[in-house]
């Protein structure tokens, strides 16, 4: 009877039972059983559902987090028993300091994984895990590896390394390491100044990839609009918005943030209105019921222009704010200079109403552009233009296009216009990067990102396939002040650390042709990827289970969550960390470098660190954690507490609000001239584009520029009628997650296609269509709504190619269809795509085994 | 799983159940559902929460998260209706069980399975209208939720509840819920719980322990 008293006063305090009410249900309780009795079996089963099955308080709890790259990062605890992880839960407020179970305030809320995260074990024991190092036996491309000991498969790293920088220089090694899924402060994969960039830059061998594919329109917008890419607040503070204008934002796929989604509802519930800009009726439409407005893609920047006329014409304008934060924004705003400047004699004013070009950019030229009625181009201006706080938040999604830059730049120029940034309830988003996190515990210093050419990072197959014939604004090279300024690389091998860039990049076909050019290629991963496929050496790097590190949000949150080793490393699986460092004593033993390279890369590790990296690993991070986030960021809780809670959540003194500070003390803007530049100092002043990473001219106000192919266009349209927009899905991180079955089960690798578009063509949903351009060509099944745009199609990116014979990719991978065009300020075009489309009778393959399945399930019973 | 099947014991339950007059269980308590159809963003954590909670290969689906829109463009609509096992207050399944290895729970309603006398032969399945038996062809058991009935026993919410992102989703006393007293995050300001949304089979059915905020295209009006 004990039991069951304990059993009714768990339930009724989790679940807000009050006294009154549990002591009824405790005696009715004990009736019902009597009445039942001798009847059916309704006393407690023996045997359940799922039987084996340990329940979690019989197993140990882990606290650690999830560490794909996408803009989130949640807490997972993993459920383990012996050295298998049987289950993940997430935050459920147990864990933080003063936690208890069900804690989950505005402050300090909980920090819930989402789909992806939760289906972690599918990637740990998933069949397509690599667990020993392999080389290359078939063609680059065939899949054929053998298995060979990590001595020989680093000696041939080594040996090839140091052949090819002999025979080639400097630049011959391309660094394509990317987020993959070893974002932590210690063991980090990443683009620009991580592991790999920090070991081939101390080689003396590397050519770096510096446009960001996610987001290189924002980042570059936000660097010349406020000088920095902290543009963003916190996600608590969309609570205060009255109106959220979310322009290709679709948080329910991406989440973006601890609780980004979650934070709205709140902001819906407190009354804010809602607007979705978008080619898609968004699930964030529908859960926030907004206003939804369909777009043509890549058109933005004209509607936002439109935009810009109305309140200009109705001189809604917040002309105070102007005055004193802003450059270039009208005559009165423009800098005494900017007259004699090469670049930057027009402001942002002159242009909307049409002085120099006789173009007035009203909402009706808008219309013809971007498909949008004048009147709702109208309704939006006004709306926005009065309603205070209101956020425009201009996502990442509409800059992934020809001259995306400008579309991120146009919204920066309403942000300023209508006085909503620095103020609660307000956005300058853009990039949205907010609270700053302490990122770096590897070793930080000179040596960290050294390179020798910098490239527009999908520029490579070009460069590799058209090399020598390439100029340097073709390459989109970063200027240097040597001799090695505007010299070409000529690059002979690929390192990849926790990248798919061979499917992730645009025009994979392109990149298909120049792969085979290669003397190296190397993938260092934790599953075999379309990639690795394309390798000559795979290096297996295990999951962030399997060593030691600290998560940190880099997008939205404020928060550290600490990621212990759950299980030791699956195969002969090592960390980035390991690889890198024993390649560096290698090489430097070949070299006559002797150990020096191996202590100098790695500073607080011996040789050893091979064999026994944990001792290592935590004074790197006790380190990190007491010097930097102790000290700068006036933590208390010592490392060993912060261990034993797994979670660390910061209490802010206010809501954090990109530009706050600026707004309200008047501390100046990072850019040159302290204000927010409409008018960019920078690019006024440049007259040689040539010798510019730009490559090509780029106006210094916000300007609409036609890109390169769109369903405005004249002739191309009439071979490809279909703009293809290619999103991110919910069920992936990029490609990651492709190869989980049960990820697979919840959402189809699909065409979306309206209603009436679909009927023309014959497709009804669930139909296999065959997708092409010049480019290339896929095959995907149909869904058919009417919650697209007509004239527009969709396919999510990151599925892992899969081609037959005739080189048509099976899996729908729509980079079989972009183009490796950049724009000059590096956007990706991803979602300039003009397509056309058919239904077929040629199979779509969903994953590249569809009967392979991860193990996990199997360690989630019988153990 | 490896299931070793002992004939006797089956036998004896199938000779048990012919003897026995199916009598509703009425649970001191009856636990049910609640779900937000407008606020869920539809992110399915639950579903996969849920999948990894209980071990499950591709195929069985506890939880099931539907999509539902309508409209003509561009004036369209949206939302999601969320349902695992309704833990239903008459429900279809247990009679229809040969060996009785479905039971229904006296402390708080939970309708559960008895792994080791189901012998696979989905009648439950064919029988409730709400989809909950999942068959597993691995094991050849069906399999459904049982509302996390060790994390019940522990004092804590199901896993799909723990999951939910947007915490529109939760567990409590149906009576509660129906009337409005039971304190949730998934009923927001000014929302009223219905028992039946578009498309669902009749509540009067079974009468399932599940209610729905339910978006203003996609309620019923309730018989009761």
């Amino acid at each position: 009877m004990s039991d069951d008293n304990d059993f009714n006063k768990l339930i009724a305090s989790s679940l807000n039972m009050g006294r009154r009410t549990f002591l009824k249900s405790s005696a009715a309780g004990a009736a019902a059983l009597t009445a039942g009795g001798g009847l059916l079996k309704t006393d407690k089963a023996e045997a359940q559902t799922y039987e084996p099955y340990p329940t979690d308080n019989q197993m140990e709890t882990v606290v650690t987090s999830c560490a794909h790259n996408c803009g989130s990062r949640h807490m997972l605890v993993a459920h383990k028993k012996n050295d298998v992880i049987v289950r993940l839960s997430s935050d459920d407020g147990r864990y933080q300091r003063d936690g208890c179970y069900g804690k989950d305030t505005d402050e300090e809320p909980q920090l819930r994984a989402c789909l992806r995260g939760r289906a972690y074990r599918e990637r740990i024991y998933c069949p397509e895990r690599l667990l020993y190092p392999m080389l290359r036996v078939g063609k680059r491309g065939e899949g054929k590896f053998k298995r060979v000991s990590w001595d020989e498969a680093l000696d041939f790293v080594a040996k090839k390394l140091i052949d090819i920088k002999e025979k080639y220089g400097s630049q011959a090694i391309l660094d394509q390491s990317y987020a993959g899924s070893s974002y932590g402060v210690l063991h980090k994969s990443d683009q620009i100044d991580g592991l790999q960039g920090r070991f081939l830059g101390m080689f003396a061998c590397r050519t770096s990839s510096w446009s960001v594919p996610s987001y290189q329109a924002t980042t570059t917008s936000s660097k010349w609009t406020f000088g920095t890419i902290e543009d963003g607040n916190e996600d608590d503070t969309f609570a205060h918005s009255k109106l959220m204008i979310m322009w290709g934002w679709n948080p329910a796929y991406t989440f973006h943030g601890g609780n980004t989604v979650y934070y709205m509802r709140k902001a819906k519930q407190n009354g804010c209105k809602f607007v979705v800009i978008d080619p898609l009726y968004t699930d964030t439409a529908a859960t926030y019921d907004a206003w939804w407005i369909p777009i043509k893609p890549n058109t933005d920047a004209a509607m936002l222009a439109g935009m810009a006329h109305y309140i200009f014409d109705n001189n809604l304008q917040d002309q105070a704010f102007i005055d004193k934060f802003v450059q270039g924004m009208d005559a009165g705003t423009m800098p005494d200079w900017a007259t004699d400047s090469p670049n930057g004699k027009e402001n942002f004013k002159d242009y909307i109403l049409g002085k120099n070009d006789g173009q007035p950019k009203t909402p009706e030229w808008a219309e013809k552009i971007c498909g949008v009625k004048a009147a709702d181009i109208k309704k939006l201006a006004d709306m926005y233009a009065t309603t205070k706080p209101a956020a425009l938040k201009a996502c990442w999604g509409p800059g992934r296009t020809d001259y995306g830059e400008q579309y991120n730049r146009m919204a920066a120029a309403l942000q300023a216009m209508t006085g909503n940034i620095g103020m609660l309830g307000g956005s300058a988003e853009g990039v949205g990067k907010a609270w700053h996190a302490e990122g770096a515990a590897y070793p930080y210093d000179q040596y960290s990102n050294i390179w020798f050419s910098s490239i527009k990072s999908d520029r490579w197959a070009y460069i590799v396939n058209n090399y020598p014939n390439v100029a340097r604004e073709e390459a989109g090279l970063w200027p240097r002040q040597d001799n090695l300024d505007g010299v070409v690389p000529n690059i002979r091998g690929i390192f990849w650390q926790g990248s798919n860039w061979l499917n992730q990049l645009t025009n994979i076909n392109a990149e298909m042709d120049a792969i085979q050019k290669l003397d190296l290629v190397v993938c260092l991963d934790q599953t075999i990827t379309t990639s690795g496929l394309f390798a000559d050496v795979l290096l297996p790097i295990c999951t962030h289970f399997e060593r030691h590190d600290v998560a940190l949000p880099w997008y939205k949150g404020h928060y550290y969550i600490h990621r212990p080793k759950v299980i030791e490393p699956l195969g002969e699986s090592k960390t980035d960390f390991q690889v890198f460092t024993e390649l560096a004593y290698r090489v430097g033993n070949m070299t006559g470098m002797g150990d020096k390279f191996g202590e100098v890369y790695n500073t607080k590790a011996t040789r050893d660190y091979w064999n026994n990296p944990d001792p290592v690993d935590e004074d790197y991070l006790r380190t990190w954690w007491e010097d930097r986030v102790m000290q700068h960021q006036h933590v208390e809780m010592p490392w060993v507490e912060f261990k034993k809670h797994g979670v660390y959540k910061m209490k802010l003194d206010r809501p954090h609000v990109g530009f706050q500070d600026q707004i309200e003390k008047g501390i100046p803007f990072q850019t040159p001239s302290g204000k927010i530049e409409i008018l960019c100092d920078e690019l006024a002043r440049i007259s040689d584009w040539k010798k510019t990473k730009y490559g090509y001219h780029i106006p210094s106000i916000p300007k609409w520029i036609e890109p390169f192919e769109s369903l405005n266009h004249p002739t191309k349209t009439k071979k490809h009628p279909y703009h293809l927009i290619t999103p991110h899905p919910r069920h992936r991180t990029h490609s990651i997650f492709n190869n989980s079955a049960i990820l697979r089960e919840t959402y189809d690798q699909e065409i979306t296609i309206n209603t009436s578009d679909a009927k023309k063509l014959g497709i009804t949903t669930g139909d296999k269509v065959e997708v092409w351009n010049d480019r290339g060509r896929l095959v995907v099944p149909a869904y058919v709504t009417q919650r697209c745009m007509p004239g527009v199609v969709s396919i999510p990116e990151g599925a892992w190619i899969d081609l037959d014979k005739n080189g048509i990719d099976r899996a729908g991978n729509p980079n079989m269809l972009t183009a490796d065009t950049p724009s000059p300020a590096g956007s990706f075009a991803y979602n300039t795509i003009l397509v056309n489309l058919r239904k077929t009778d040629l199979q779509h393959r969903a994953g590249w085994d569809e009967t392979s399945v991860s193990r996990s399930h199997v360690f989630g019973r019988d153990i | 799983m490896s299931k070793e099947i002992d004939k006797a014991k089956i036998k004896a339950a199938v000779k048990r159940r012919k003897r026995e007059t199916y009598k509703p269980v009425v649970p001191a308590t009856q636990l049910g559902f609640i779900h937000h159809n407008v606020d869920c963003i539809g992110c399915r954590a639950c579903e996969i929460a849920c999948k990894d909670k209980n071990g499950l290969a591709p195929g069985p689906r506890f939880r099931r998260v539907s999509y539902i829109e309508g409209g003509v463009y561009p004036d369209v609509y949206a939302y999601k209706v969320n349902m695992s096992c309704n833990h239903c207050a008459q429900p279809a399944c247990l009679p229809t069980c040969p060996t009785g290895a479905i039971f229904k729970r006296a402390s708080d309603g939970i309708v559960d399975i008895d792994s080791t006398l189901c012998i696979g032969c989905r009648r439950c399945e064919a029988a409730c209208p709400y989809g909950a038996p999942q068959f597993d062809p691995g094991d050849n058991l069906i399999k459904k939720c049982n509302m996390c009935v060790d994390e019940i026993d522990a004092g804590r919410k199901p896993y799909c509840v723990m999951a939910c992102m947007m915490r529109v989703l939760d567990i409590g006393p149906i009576d509660e819920i129906s009337d409005g007293s039971f304190q949730t995050t998934a009923i927001g300001p000014g929302d009223m719980p219905v028992k039946q949304v578009k498309n669902m089979a009749d509540p009067e059915l079974t009468k399932p322990s599940i209610r729905f905020i339910a978006h203003s295209k996609g309620g019923v009006q309730s018989k009761q």
